[in-house]
């Protein structure tokens, strides 16, 4: 049952007055969001539920939307910060994408300090992709160093759209950014291979949390952004499930749409199919009422 | 003995004239590799609503949204204009022989400046080529080689031809089609090697600049387009009778991969549609299979598998059948239909004899077709 438990974590002062989102209050998201995941009573018990002291945590962002859609600068660094305080060692965070100029065109300021944490993409000076291909299912890939070497732990820290093609990217799709050819899976409503990269060992053996940002959902006409169809939604969804985060997320997106006016996913022939192929995978649940939902707001 | 061979520093003038092949490197970027990409108009696309673009250059038809890439990964929606990314970013050049393409009836014995950017429009689970057909343009070392430097490239380094091969040239087509107008203006003649994946309105195009095709037929049923190339057959059927209907010389390629795609029903199948839609003139080549990418479980085709292919096309009336990547073997040579000599005496690569006169055999005058001079 805890392994398809999915938090929602809004806030009511989330927004500050220049429409920037308060640094503070999220890292407050983040730690009643870990608490209700794990069912630990302090920060840093939470972590060690999931992570060891010495791990390498790749946070996996996505950038691919620019500043207006990427996982917001303003949610990765105080998640990371937030780690830092409690047992995990800057030196070992690296927050990640494909490319360094897609985190800075995001607001990502990167760095490679050697003591902090670190910012930087795949195809930065040392990094790189595996020569070795990863054959896996219908996938053949190479895979990010930063996802194979790099880290010890792997956390997707994802960002909730519509999408034309997989009707939805979230937590799961996010690793399409840890493969050298992400274009070529986008066949078929990216079925079934957003769940077989994720079923891929370098990430299934080292993802250990899926956190959507669902501050601002693109509901419609994703994944690229267009303000008419972006909503303030607030929140921030966490599970140790993959699939259940993603299907909460896509819940997330069908009632925006339908809030709008839109049809369903469903009715547009774009439902993310491959949310039930991870299922039948054994990756996690994809059946809204097999998933407990737990949301709540922190002042 | 398939990897392509990148040469460093290429866009420095004349390297290839008069030097043989250069020391190359292979595959993928060192890293810290500045991208460099092209910034040049995509041709075929229709700019949509919202900044979407839908593009036209092949049966894909991606439709995309601003910063999104096509399934090619070479071109890419900025802003809603599509652009590729690859135009004259050369990751592959060589002089090669023209029989290494192959084109069998093209300008036998002499060579092709043979060149290639990233990405490929469909995925072929047996790519000879994947380090630089399945990555990403910014994955692989390139450099720049416009379409006035690479004519002028072919004329110095002796090559009576350029070829755009080694990926699938379809995705760098606004390179390739500038490229041929200006080589063609020098004298130089143009070859695509090709997968077939492309629509009509730029294929006709094409045909129009080029002197010949070879379109790899990679199997014969829509069942094997899906699961090991990841592409429709009908397309590459319809390419190829469009260019046996143009004035550019056709040769087909049938790569022939034990279990997957050698059944001698299908085999014969494909002969007589050969026969019946495009002619019995028409050179078809059955080529050995290595393992290779995705597929490694197999074992290379066996030498009586290629023989039995070619035994069953030309019993179905084909006049020019060959084997590939069988060095020596006598189903590398060219024999005339009229008296059965020996035409063109091939091993592997090389040319051992050239028994014609004007595109006529030596012996007893029969015409072979073919682009001879």
């Amino acid at each position: 049952m805890a392994a398809s438990r999915v938090v929602i974590i809004k806030a009511g002062n989330l927004w500050t007055s220049t429409g920037a989102v308060d640094p503070a209050v999220i890292t407050k998201m983040f730690a009643r969001g870990f608490a209700l995941l794990t069912g630990e009573r302090n920060d840093a018990g939470a972590l060690s539920s999931l992570f060891r002291p010495n791990d390498r945590i790749g946070i996996k962002v996505n950038t691919i939307g620019g500043r207006a859609l990427s996982t917001r600068p303003d949610v990765a660094l105080p998640f990371a910060g937030w780690l830092s305080r409690n047992g995990l060692q800057a030196k070992n965070l690296f927050i990640w994408d494909r490319t360094t100029r897609e985190l800075r065109d995001a607001g990502y300021g990167t760095s490679a300090d050697r003591s902090g944490i670190k910012v930087f993409g795949t195809d930065a000076d040392g990094v790189g992709y595996e020569t070795g291909l990863v054959s896996h299912l219908n996938v053949g890939s190479l895979f990010s160093k930063i996802q194979t070497e790099f880290a010890t732990a792997s956390v997707s820290l994802a960002l909730l759209k519509d999408h034309g093609l997989a009707g939805v990217t979230a937590g799961m799709k996010n690793y399409f950014g840890a493969i050298h050819n992400p274009n070529k899976y986008h066949d078929f409503h990216c079925n079934p291979f957003v769940a077989e990269v994720f079923d891929a060992p370098p990430v299934k053996t080292k993802h250990k949390v899926s956190i959507i940002d669902a501050l601002v959902v693109q509901y419609h006409k994703g994944p690229s952004y267009h303000a008419r169809w972006a909503a303030k939604y607030g929140g921030l969804i966490f599970s140790l499930d993959p699939v259940a985060a993603d299907t909460v997320g896509w819940s997330v997106i069908e009632e925006l749409r339908a809030a709008a006016g839109l049809p369903a996913l469903k009715d547009e022939g774009r439902e993310p199919v491959y949310l039930a192929t991870a299922e039948k995978m054994g990756l996690g649940r994809a059946d809204l009422a097999s998933i407990e939902t737990v949301e709540e707001t922190v002042a | 003995m398939k990897r392509r061979r990148f040469i460093r520093g290429a866009a420095g003038a004349g390297l290839l004239a008069g030097a043989g092949l250069p020391s190359v490197c292979s595959g993928l970027a060192a890293f810290g590799a500045k991208p460099n990409l092209s910034r040049v108009e995509a041709r075929y696309y229709d700019k949509l609503p919202d900044r979407e673009v839908e593009c036209r250059l092949c049966p894909r038809k991606c439709r995309l949204g601003d910063k999104e890439r096509g399934y090619c990964g070479v071109r890419e929606n900025i802003g809603g204009t599509y652009y590729t990314l690859v135009y004259g970013k050369v990751c592959s050049l060589n002089v090669d022989p023209v029989e290494k393409k192959p084109f069998f009836h093209v300008l036998p014995g002499t060579s092709a400046l043979s060149l290639a950017a990233a990405g490929c429009n469909v995925n072929c689970k047996f790519c000879q080529n994947w380090e630089i057909s399945q990555v990403r343009p910014e994955q692989v070392d390139h450099f720049d080689l416009p379409p006035e430097r690479a004519a002028a490239q072919a004329i110095e380094s002796g090559c009576r031809s350029i070829a755009y091969t080694y990926t699938e040239p379809t995705v760098f087509f606004e390179y390739m089609y500038d490229t041929a107008v200006q080589s063609k203006r020098r004298g130089v003649r143009n070859l695509v090697v090709t997968g077939g994946h492309i629509n009509p309105e730029p294929l006709a195009d094409l045909l129009a600049a080029v002197d010949a095709v070879k379109v790899d037929l990679k199997g014969f049923t829509q069942e094997f387009y899906t699961e090991y190339v990841r592409g429709e057959l009908q397309p590459v059927l319809e390419t190829i009778r469009a260019v046996a209907k143009s004035k550019a010389w056709l040769e087909i390629v049938y790569l022939v991969i034990p279990t997957l795609n050698d059944r001698m029903d299908l085999i014969r199948e494909m002969a007589k549609w050969v026969r019946n839609e495009v002619g019995d003139q028409v050179p078809v080549h059955f080529s050995r299979f290595q393992p290779m990418y995705l597929v490694k479980n197999l074992p290379p085709t066996p030498i009586s598998t290629l023989e039995a292919a070619r035994e069953t096309a030309l019993e179905e009336g084909l006049r020019f059948v060959y084997m590939g990547n069988v060095p020596g073997h006598e189903g590398e040579n060219t024999f005339c239909p009229g008296c059965g000599k020996v035409a063109v005496q091939r091993v592997g690569y090389r040319i051992a004899s050239i028994q014609l006169k004007a595109g006529r055999c030596d012996t007893c005058g029969t015409p072979i077709p073919g682009v001879w001079t």
